[in-house]
């Protein structure tokens, strides 16, 4: 009696902003998942973006003595530590021939999902539309909603080399939106995008006043001789837009939780002035860490981009051996291929985790365009691969 | 061509509505003051000066080195270790109940979730009760989350404890959340026993108002006094959650490490939102987070014994220069009313001026609200012996 009364009484409800949010996709397979381990099957997980190697040694020895220098055990400065960004804007230039300003064009992020989730705020205003491409990372449509933004969707579509097309934008959009998310190299398919791209996309930002928020996550994850550039090569790039970098899957780092923004002082500023009120900063000795992981040798990120270009070869040429129809990635640790038998992209997951007990992501997932596609991850061994294909020749489509 | 328009950015509205940050006024100052090769002694800022205990260190260093698969994305909520050892800690400090799968989440200190926990409520108009003067966060949280704050005057003569019986009945009905916090940044303000936050439980429920108890300093306390949970009241739990922090208590500010505990339904949303902007924290310093809630809490003794000795000097010292000061029972500040001859100021005037003529900064009161402006805030942060040297330039100052 007295709980019902309560619970009829208190009514927690939530922000709207919670209630317009789309299923999180990831959610669901890991309840799936658990499911099946429960039951004892062993799960080949090629869903999940998160590298399988340690951390590289050098930088977990830099986090240990930097963990000796007490100054480092205090509250941070949100910006970040002086030599964090210096070091950030040097590897920045040297990478990619692009003068950051460490002082302002430059901010320490808790990993970049973070400061794309709450980069929206500053700028967004009910009523405002964000154009995101689809297929997509969830978060850009999550943060959108959270600042209260009209998400209009950019369909990837394979004729187009998973590039959005402008020209279709109506006029009235245009004129409504406020703010672009891009993603090249792009999760989940694959794509990376040329100098040209983003040279249209400076012109179309500048013209309609749009921000651009460029998503670099994986910029060095890469296979070939030209490597994906960076947005804010492209002149003018800079006045219209932010590029964020982490430092999770070039040196296996997911899980210490950092990476930055660079670009536009002002739009960095306002970034900053938001996080000012919701957090402190990254710990000082990760920062130091991720010194050493951006300043010293970066021999051991070609020997992962190696080791990522075996497995996809192992992965891709099986599948298309098996006869599916998939590209060669040239970037990312993704392979996103056409479900085989024209199916729904949630049939072929669930067939390919009830039949064969692997794990991959229907493209769905990622937005409408994604139906009809699946998106393997490379994170684990070889010799798991090799599995998977075994497997997957024995699930009949 | 393309260059020569000048691409306008605009803030949004929310930040727009974001009060202007006072410390960043003294912040200037003490750089002013730096620049000029002048010995500052700062007072002014919350951030432990102490080095966090060796043996968290340690298991830091060991999960580092011996567990790479502590080098993975981390699960949000905070791994179940850690979660059960929150829990087991509860129990041990406050007697409380606490289910580790439903009613502890992992922050990436207590400032993220406060501040996240209003966006996850909040919709624009929304009223929140804040106390006046209060952590910055608590405010500011709301105001970004498009919220409508509605102060809580602390008072003196009301022991630093918000007048529930002064709230206009519509904005009870209203407010969807209440931020409460004691021991008090900055105030210094303990409750005596549970009478008040019983109070606080029976208004909650009449209303259906989540109460959000900001614990960040419960073991900060001096002499006698033990803080207690706003979980100890009966009932508590079905109207509300408390946030804690390492940063004070294991001198862990740098390492960005809190939990939040209470009632399962009013965390999800939380843990929801949350899911969308980060992955949680660092496995590693989870673990950390587990050693040092579970090992020998001498280190969290030292720690107060050394701000006990700090208050001592200081509150002694001041009282003396005839600037009266009440002596806190918890926190590691001063809540300290402007010295007669200054009161026509601003506590933002006065912070100027301090820092000008003698070198030290303080934080204005202002800086915590309105209420705030007859005082400044003094931190107990820096080395021992500095605090002679503070009052050896305050005496000067107030001849
Ligand atoms: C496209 C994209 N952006 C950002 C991120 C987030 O990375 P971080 O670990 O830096 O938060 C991911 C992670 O999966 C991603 O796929
Ligand atoms: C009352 C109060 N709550 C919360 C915090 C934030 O603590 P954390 O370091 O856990 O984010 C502080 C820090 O100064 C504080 O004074």
């Amino acid at each position: 009696m007295l709980q019902k009364e309560t619970k009829e009484k208190l009514n927690f409800s939530y922000a709207r902003r919670l209630e317009q949010l789309p299923g999180y996709l990831f959610v669901e397979i890991d309840r799936k998942k658990k499911e099946l381990i429960k039951q004892g099957v062993d799960i080949i997980n090629l869903g999940i973006g998160d590298p399988d190697q340690p951390t590289f040694p050098h930088i977990v020895e830099a986090m240990k003595k930097a963990l000796g220098n007490s100054q480092y055990h205090h509250y941070p400065m949100g910006t970040g530590l002086e030599q964090f960004r210096q070091v950030s804007a040097c590897w920045y230039k040297e990478r990619f021939g692009v003068e950051i300003n460490f002082a302002k064009e430059i901010y320490t992020l808790i990993g970049s999902k973070e400061g794309i989730g709450h980069f929206p705020l500053a700028f967004i205003n009910p009523g405002d539309v964000v154009l995101i491409p689809e297929p997509a990372y969830p978060v850009y449509t999550s943060s959108t909603i959270f600042a209260g933004g009209t998400p209009y969707y950019l369909p990837l579509l394979e004729k187009n080399n998973f590039l959005p097309d402008f020209s279709s934008i109506p006029q009235a959009i245009r004129e409504k939106a406020k703010l672009l998310f891009l993603n090249y190299p792009n999760n989940p398919t694959a794509a990376v995008a040329d100098k040209r791209f983003f040279e249209e996309v400076v012109r179309f930002a500048d013209k309609n006043e749009i921000i651009v928020v460029h998503d670099a996550a994986y910029s060095e994850i890469y296979f070939e001789e030209e490597k994906p550039l960076s947005f804010l090569e492209v002149e003018g790039a800079k006045e219209v837009g932010v590029e964020f970098h982490s430092l999770s899957k070039t040196y296996n780092m997911t899980g210490w939780r950092i990476g930055f923004v660079v670009g536009n002082e002002k739009l960095i500023k306002g970034l900053s002035r938001i996080k000012d009120n919701l957090d402190s900063g990254v710990f000082d000795c990760i920062q130091v860490a991720g010194m050493s992981a951006l300043e010293e040798s970066q021999e051991a990120v070609e020997k992962i981009r190696q080791l990522y270009k075996r497995r996809r070869d192992v992965l891709v040429e099986g599948l298309i051996d098996l006869g599916w129809q998939v590209k060669m990635p040239q970037a990312t640790f993704y392979v996103w291929t056409k479900v085989p038998d024209g199916s729904s992209s949630a049939q072929c997951a669930t067939k390919l985790l009830e039949e064969a007990g692997i794990i991959c992501t229907p493209g769905k997932g990622f937005g409408p365009s994604g139906e009809g596609y699946v998106r393997f991850a490379l994170t684990v061994e070889e010799d798991r691969l090799k599995q998977s294909l075994d497997r997957i020749s024995k699930v009949s489509f | 061509m393309a260059n020569e328009k000048n691409f306008s950015v605009c803030y949004s509205d929310k930040l727009k509505r974001l009060p202007p940050y006072l410390f960043g006024a003294i912040d200037i100052l003490k750089k002013a003051a730096y620049d000029k090769k002048l010995d500052v002694i700062d007072l002014g800022m919350g951030n432990p000066d102490l080095s966090t205990p060796k043996h968290i260190i340690e298991r830091l260093c060991d999960t580092l080195g011996n567990h790479p698969r502590s080098h993975r994305y981390p699960q949000a909520k905070g791994m179940p270790k850690f979660r059960k050892t929150v829990a087991q800690w509860c129990k041990n400090r406050f007697d409380i109940e606490l289910d580790p799968e439903n009613e502890v989440l992992a922050l990436i200190g207590s400032k993220e979730g406060i501040a996240h926990l209003c966006m996850a409520y909040l919709d624009s108009g929304d009223i929140a009760l804040a106390p006046n003067p209060a952590y910055p966060v608590h405010f500011n949280g709301i105001l970004l989350a498009g919220g409508t704050v509605y102060d809580l005057p602390l008072l003196p003569e009301n022991n630093y404890l918000p007048d529930l019986g002064k709230i206009p009945e519509e904005i009870a009905i209203k407010a969807k959340l209440m931020f409460l916090n004691y021991p008090n940044n900055p105030t210094t303000a303990v409750v005596d026993n549970l009478d008040f936050f019983k109070e606080v439980v029976s208004f909650a429920k009449k209303y259906n108002i989540i109460v959000c108890h900001d614990n960040a300093y419960s073991e900060l306390c001096f002499d006698d006094y033990n803080a207690p949970s706003f979980l100890q009241v009966p009932g508590a739990k079905e109207i509300g959650i408390e946030f804690f922090s390492f940063s004070k208590t294991y001198n862990m500010a740098g390492w960005r490490l809190g939990f939040v505990v209470g009632n399962a339904e009013i965390l999800r949303p939380l843990e929801k939102l949350k899911s969308y902007l980060d992955y949680g924290v660092f496995t590693a310093i989870q673990l950390a987070g587990v050693c040092a809630l579970k090992d020998s809490q001498e280190c969290v003794k030292e720690t107060v014994k050394i701000y006990q000795k700090r208050r001592d000097i200081m509150v002694k010292g001041l009282n003396k220069l005839g600037w009266q000061v009440k002596n806190p029972k918890a926190t590691m500040y001063l809540w300290v009313a402007l010295p007669e001859k200054y009161k026509h100021l601003s506590s933002l005037q006065f912070a100027e001026l301090l820092i000008e003529k003698t070198g030290i900064a303080v934080a204005p009161g202002a800086g915590f609200g309105t209420y705030g402006d007859a005082y400044v805030r003094i931190a107990l942060i820096t080395h021992n012996n500095r605090f002679h040297d503070a009052l050896l330039r305050l005496k000067k100052f107030l001849k």
